[in-house]
C-alpha cells in the first residue's frame, strides 16, 4: 500500500554569515491516510523547518532544501512549481502555528483571513466562503460565529486565537494537518482543550495530523507514531509505546525524563539533558548526542550511527540502541527527589 | 469609529485655545513699549504717543484680558471702531508685506500650496514606493542604493542641498530658472484672458489649456520640488522600508503563505496594511519638516510663497507676520495631527476599541 505522505532523504541548510547552518540532515518518514504523528525535539532541533520544507516555505534565501523527495498521493513536491505548489498549501496540506497572538493578521477581521483561503481552493463565492468560515468557527467551539466573523484577532483570547486559526486550517478540507507546537504559548488547561478538540475533529474529518512539540508527554493520548529528532537528524521513531516504554536512544530518554509526572506519587524533579545543544553549523561526522550522552561510547566519536531497526516499525541511531532497548539504564546522577 | 473620531474632533478646540495661549504668552515677552512699536509705522516722538497706542491697544491689561483682546478684538476707547482680534482675521499690518498680514497669508499661501502638492509625489512616489522595494529586495541592489540614498538625503541640510542644485542646474546647466513663472507668463496669468480658478498656476494653466504656461510653472517647481522633497523622502523611504522589513518577518504572513496566497495578495493584503501604518504616522512630521523646510527653500529660489514671507520677515523683525505664520503653520499641524490620528484608526482596527 502506497502511503499518503512519504518524506525522503529531506536536507535542508541555511547559509548564512556565521556559515551553513544543518538544519535538517536527511530525514525519512511516512504518513498514512488518516495517521497521526509526532515530531518531538528540544528547540533547535530542526522540527520546524523539516515541516516548512514540506511545504515550501522555507525562506530562500538564506535556505534551501538540497535535497530528498517530498512525494504526496505520487507527486514530488519539491519538484513542483511555485504555482502549483501554491494550490497544494492551505488545500492538500494545511498548517497551524506557533503563537496565535501573532499568527493571525491583527489588522484584518477573522472573516476576511479564513474566505481568503476558502475563495481560492474551494471557489466559493463571498457568502458561501462567510457561510463555510462561521461552520468552522462553531466547529471549533466559537459561540456565535456568524457575528464574529467581523471581529479583529484581538477580541480574542489567546485559546481561542488558536482555535480560529486550527478552523482557517481545516476549512478547505486538508487531507494532513501540520500543526507546529500549536499549544506552547498556550497555559496548561488551554492547552489541554485544543488538544481535545484536535482529537475530536480527527475523529470527525479523518485527516492525517503531523503534531510538533518539544513535550513529549501532551502527544501520547493525540497520535499513534512518534519521530524524535535531534540536530536535524530523527534519531528514534516508532509507535508511541515503542518509543516510551522500549526506549532505544539515550536522546529519548533524556526527553522522557524531563517531562515533570503530574500523576506519579514519587514526585521527582523536571531533570534537564545537561550539556549544550548541538552545533549546526558543523558537518556532522560524529553522532551529534554524543557530547551530552551517558552511555557514549568511543565509536559515537568516530561515527555517526545511522537510523536501523530495532523491533519491527520501530528505528533508533544509536551504536548502543540494541542495549538500551534491553533495558540497559545508567542511573542519572544525583536525580535525588523533590 | 465614528465616537473616536467625534473624540478627537471635541479635543481639537482645545489644542487649538492652547496653541494660541502658548504664542501669545511668547508676545507678552516683550514689555507693552516694544510691543506698541508693532502697531505703528513710524517711531513715536513723545511718550503721550506711545501710552496713547498702549491705551489704545489695551496693551498695559492683565494677561487674559489682553488674550481675550487678542483673539476677538477691542473696542477703540476713542472712535468707537472694532480693532484686531485674529478671530475676526485681523492680524495686523505687515510691515515687510506692507499689507495686512492676513492679506499677505492669502496671497502667500497658493504657491506654497503648490508647491508642497507637487512634493507629495516624488515623497509618496519615490519615498514610500522605494522604501516597499527595498524591502522586497532586502539586499540586492535596488536596496542598498535606496539605502545610499536616504542616508544622503537625510545627512544634506536642505540650505546645501538646495545651494548645491542651485548651482548645478541653474548657474552651471541653465536647466531651470528660479521664481514662479518667467515674466512673460506671470505678466499673462493677470490679463482677463486667464482665468485664476485655483491660484495654483500649474493647475489654472491646464484649466486655461494653456500647455506652454503649464510646463513654464513646472520648469520653475522642479528644482525646489527637489530640495523641498529630498529629506522627507528620505525619511519616509526609511520608515517604510524598516517597517516592511519588519512586518514582512511575522509569523501572519507565514500563516497567508501557508494558505496558499499569491505573493502578490500576501504582500498587498497582509504585509502592506501593516507596513504603512507606521508611515501614516510620520505624515504628520512629514508636513512639519515640509513646514521648515519651505521657508529656506523658497528663500534660496526666490519663489514667492510663504517661506520666503515668513523669512523676509524674520530678517527685519516683521513679528507681526511672523506671528501670523507661526499661528497659520500651528493651526495647519494641529488639523494634519487629527487627520492623521484618523488614518491611523482607519488603519489599525486596535486603536479603535482603546
Ligand atoms: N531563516 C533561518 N535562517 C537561518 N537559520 C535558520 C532559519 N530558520 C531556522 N534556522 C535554524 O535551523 C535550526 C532548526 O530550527 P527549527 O526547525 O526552527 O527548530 P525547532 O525544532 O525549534 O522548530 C536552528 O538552528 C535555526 O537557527
Ligand atoms: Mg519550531
Amino acid at each position: 500500500m502506497s502511503h499518503l505522505l512519504e518524506v525522503k532523504n529531506l536536507v535542508t541548510r541555511f547559509y548564512t554569515e556565521d556559515g551553513i547552518v544543518h538544519a535538517v540532515n536527511g530525514i525519512s518518514y511516512t504518513l498514512d491516510e488518516g495517521e497521526s504523528m509526532a515530531i518531538v525535539g528540544e528547540s533547535g532541533s530542526g522540527k520546524s523547518v523539516s515541516v516548512l520544507s514540506v511545504m515550501g516555505l522555507i525562506p530562500s534565501p538564506p535556505g534551501k532544501v538540497e535535497a530528498g523527495e517530498v512525494i504526496l498521493n505520487g507527486r514530488d513536491l519539491l519538484k513542483l512549481s511555485p504555482e502549483e505548489m501554491r494550490h497544494i498549501r492551505g488545500k492538500e496540506i494545511a498548517m497551524v502555528f506557533q503563537d496565535p497572538m501573532t499568527s493571525l493578521n491583527p489588522v484584518l477581521t477573522i472573516g476576511r483571513q479564513m474566505t481568503e483561503g476558502i475563495e481560492l481552493h474551494l471557489g466559493l463565492s463571498k457568502e458561501e466562503a462567510s457561510q463555510r468560515a462561521a461552520e468552522m468557527l462553531s466547529l471549533v467551539g466559537i459561540p456565535n460565529a456568524e457575528d464574529r466573523l467581523n471581529d479583529y484577532p484581538h477580541q480574542f483570547s489567546g485559546g481561542q486565537r488558536q482555535r480560529i486559526g486550527i478552523a482557517m486550517a481545516l476549512s478547505c478540507n486538508p487531507t494532513i494537518l501540520i500543526a507546529d507546537e500549536p499549544t506552547t504559548a498556550l497555559d496548561v488547561t488551554i492547552q489541554a482543550q485544543i488538544i481535545d478538540l484536535v482529537k475530536k475533529l480527527k475523529e470527525q474529518l479523518g485527516m492525517a495530523i503531523i503534531w510538533i512539540t518539544h513535550d513529549l508527554g501532551v502527544v501520547a493520548g493525540l497520535v499513534e507514531k512518534v519521530a524524535v529528532m535531534y540536530a536535524g537528524f530523527i534519531v528514534e521513531m516508532g509507535s508511541v509505546h515503542d518509543v516510551y516504554k522500549d526506549t532505544s536512544h539515550p536522546y529519548t530518554l533524556g526527553l522522557l525524563e524531563s517531562i515533570p509526572k503530574i500523576d506519579s506519587k514519587e514526585k521527582r524533579r523536571l531533570i534537564p539533558i545537561p550539556g549544550l545543544p548541538p552545533d549546526l553549523l558543523k558537518e556532522p561526522t560524529q553522532c551529534p548526542f554524543a557530547p551530552r550522552c551517558r552511555y557514549a561510547i568511543d565509536k559515537c566519536w568516530e561515527e555517526n550511527p545511522p537510523l536501523v531497526a530495532i523491533a519491527p516499525n520501530h528505528t533508533a541511531a544509536c551504536w548502543r540502541a540494541e542495549e538500551i532497548h534491553e533495558g540497559l539504564r545508567i542511573d542519572l546522577p544525583a536525580g535525588e527527589p523533590a | 469609529m465614528t465616537a473616536y473620531i467625534v473624540r478627537r474632533l471635541l479635543i481639537l478646540p482645545v489644542i487649538l485655545i492652547g496653541v494660541s495661549l502658548l504664542l501669545f504668552a511668547m508676545l507678552q515677552v516683550l514689555g507693552p513699549v516694544e510691543r506698541s512699536a508693532l502697531y505703528v509705522r513710524d517711531i513715536p516722538h513723545t511718550e503721550g504717543a506711545i501710552q496713547a497706542i498702549i491705551r489704545r491697544y489695551g496693551l498695559d491689561e492683565p494677561f487674559f484680558v489682553q488674550y481675550w483682546h487678542w483673539m476677538v478684538g477691542r473696542e477703540d476707547p476713542e472712535t468707537g471702531e472694532i480693532v484686531g482680534g485674529i478671530l475676526r482675521g485681523d492680524l495686523g499690518f505687515s510691515r515687510t508685506g506692507r499689507e495686512p498680514v492676513i492679506d499677505l497669508l492669502k496671497r502667500r499661501l497658493p504657491p506654497t500650496l503648490e508647491l508642497a502638492l507637487w512634493s507629495m509625489i516624488p515623497i509618496v512616489g519615490i519615498g514610500i514606493w522605494l522604501g516597499i522595494q527595498a524591502a522586497l529586495n532586502h539586499n540586492k541592489p535596488i536596496d542598498q542604493a535606496a539605502r545610499v540614498f536616504a542616508i544622503l538625503g537625510y545627512s544634506f541640510p536642505t540650505f546645501v542641498f538646495g545651494l548645491l542644485v542651485l548651482l548645478v542646474f541653474y548657474a552651471r546647466l541653465d536647466w531651470f530658472q528660479p521664481g514662479r513663472l518667467s515674466t512673460q507668463f506671470s505678466q499673462e496669468i493677470l490679463k482677463p484672458g486667464f482665468t485664476q480658478y485655483t491660484k495654483l498656476v500649474t493647475i489654472d494653466a491646464l484649466l486655461n489649456l494653456r500647455f506652454d504656461i503649464f510646463l513654464d510653472a513646472l520648469r520653475h517647481l522642479v528644482l525646489p520640488v527637489i530640495t523641498l522633497s529630498y529629506l522627507s523622502w528620505a525619511l519616509l523611504l526609511k520608515v517604510t522600508r524598516s517597517s516592511m522589513l519588519e512586518a514582512l518577518r511575522q509569523d501572519y504572513v507565514l500563516t497567508a503563505r501557508a494558505k496558499g496566497l499569491s505573493e502578490r495578495v500576501v504582500i498587498n493584503r497582509h504585509v502592506l496594511k501593516n507596513a504603512l501604518i507606521p508611515v501614516a504616522t510620520i505624515a504628520g512630521s512629514t508636513v512639519a519638516s515640509l513646514l521648515n523646510g519651505v521657508v529656506i527653500t523658497e528663500t534660496i529660489f526666490d519663489y514667492p510663497g510663504l517661506g520666503s514671507a515668513a523669512a523676509a520677515a524674520a530678517l527685519s523683525l516683521d513679528v507681526l507676520t511672523m506671528l501670523g505664520y507661526a499661528l497659520f503653520t500651528a493651526v495647519l499641524f494641529v488639523v494634519v495631527n487629527l487627520i492623521v490620528d484618523v488614518m491611523y484608526a482607519v488603519l489599525d482596527p486596535r486603536v479603535r476599541l482603546e
